[in-house]
């Protein structure tokens, strides 16, 4: 237990988050490992999972009828993956290890009984979604702009 | 115009008149192609002869005419070190540049300059030198690179970013590759979107930015579509890099070419005469202004 609150405490997601904090997490967290070409997510599954990358790197795509997989942005170590973990529902696209991916995933639900429980957690967990999610959007908007046309 | 590479005119032509450029402002001194290659869809390079006595300095644009149909300010993509031969990559979008597409090998082309401010090479040396380039930004931006590798002792640590919308769009492709290949440059690439056969990275250019050590005594030299560059200098600004550190290449239908018809009036400014290459801080309060 002891080690897993020293490697997610490593994770840039949970860096200076109180250490009662993350303390508080571990009890939600398990280590995951994918390898090349496994699916962390599949569209239309249900997003049960937080993950937060330790190592490889994800493909997110987007499917397409009788076609390849057309992969929109690539995400690597430091970054997450569902920051939608709070509103949980359907993914819209699959999230493919490109290679090994070492990652912890947070249960979802457990995350937000904590957050509940402790009002000061969950507003930490919450503005650092926030700002993963904004990130997101400012680049899903750059790419939308297709500036090199 | 041919797709793969060629040095000598299958035409035969002529001789051409000999003038130097710079002769006259206005005069177009005619060069001949001696090579074109295709790079990506709608995006070519012409190789030409230079007259005797001709050089430009990295960032400079040059005005490309096709005989009886126009002319376009296009940037020289050559390397700097190498004065004999004028290159520039060209993207065919527009009533010139569309028949300049369909000339070939032997063919000529009026070349007035070189024009404009150059990337401030010199003045980096020394520093570490971080190149971030856009779709065919890449173009303007490569003969400072070229300048840069060719003295690579006098630089720091060297790093080029470079985004494309996809892996068949990205521009020279096989000299990127041959960068990433050196020990003493770090070359990373970066696509909008892309096929399960693309390994690098996907997403948008300010990403790479993440992975990147940038100190704000570093030489920091931005080239592309105006909006990725708002968006870099945003990024780097929220890193606490001094605007000084970053310099900018601006684009505007430049027509005279120095400074007096007032086609590319940018603030104060005339981007042929007083750029296309900004410190960043000299052109802060235009960057993100609504009309300019």
């Amino acid at each position: 237990m002891d080690d897993l609150e020293r490697v997610l405490r490593a994770h840039p997601f949970l860096a200076d988050l109180e250490t009662e904090h993350v303390r508080f997490l571990v009890g939600c967290a398990k280590n995951v490992r994918f390898r090349g070409g496994e699916y962390l997510l599949r569209e239309g599954d249900n997003e049960n999972d937080l993950f937060l990358i330790r190592q490889g790197t994800v493909a997110i795509e987007m499917p397409r009828p009788g076609g390849e997989a057309l992969t929109i942005e690539t995400v690597g170590p430091g970054d997450v993956l569902g920051v939608s973990c709070l509103t949980p529902r359907a993914a819209h696209l699959d999230c493919r290890a490109r290679d090994t991916v070492l990652a912890f995933a947070l249960d979802n639900r457990c995350v937000l009984q904590k957050m509940k429980d402790d009002p000061r957690l969950g507003f930490a967990l919450s503005m650092r979604l926030l700002e993963r999610t904004y990130d997101r959007l400012s680049r899903a908007r750059l790419q939308h702009l297709d500036i090199y046309k | 115009m041919t797709s793969t590479p060629s040095t000598q005119s299958p035409h035969g032509s002529p001789s051409l008149p000999k003038a130097s450029v710079g002769a006259s402002a206005y005069l177009p001194t005619p060069m001949r192609i001696t090579r074109a290659v295709r790079e990506i869809a709608e995006v070519f390079t012409f190789e030409m002869e230079t007259p005797a006595g001709f050089s430009f300095r990295p960032g400079q644009f040059n005005m490309l005419y096709v005989h009886g149909v126009g002319e376009v300010p296009i940037s020289v993509s050559g390397d700097p070190g190498d004065s004999s031969r004028l290159v520039h990559t060209i993207r065919a979008v527009g009533s010139v540049t569309r028949p300049m597409e369909k000339l070939d090998v032997g063919d000529v082309i009026g070349v007035r300059g070189p024009y404009g401010a150059a990337w401030p090479i010199a003045e980096a040396k020394g520093k570490d030198v971080l190149f971030v380039a856009g779709g065919l930004g890449l173009a303007p931006i490569r003969p400072a690179i070229l300048e840069v590798l060719a003295n690579r002792s006098a630089y720091g640590r060297v790093t080029i970013l470079y985004g494309a919308r996809s892996p068949d769009l990205i521009l020279y492709r096989s000299e990127l590759e041959r960068w990433r290949g050196r020990f003493d440059v770090k070359v990373e690439v970066i696509v909008d979107s892309a096929g399960r056969d693309w390994y690098g990275p996907v997403g948008v250019v300010t990403r790479l930015l993440d992975g990147v050590a940038v100190e704000d005594d570093d030489a920091i030299f931005l080239c592309g579509p105006e909006i990725m560059m708002r968006f870099l200098v945003r990024s780097l600004k929220e890193r606490n890099i001094p605007e000084e550190a970053i310099w900018v290449s601006m684009e505007r239908s430049m027509k005279c070419g120095v400074g007096l018809c007032g086609h590319c009036q940018f603030g104060p400014t005339f981007i042929c005469k007083d750029g296309p290459v900004y410190r960043y801080d000299q052109v802060a309060r235009l960057f993100f202004a609504r009309e300019v």
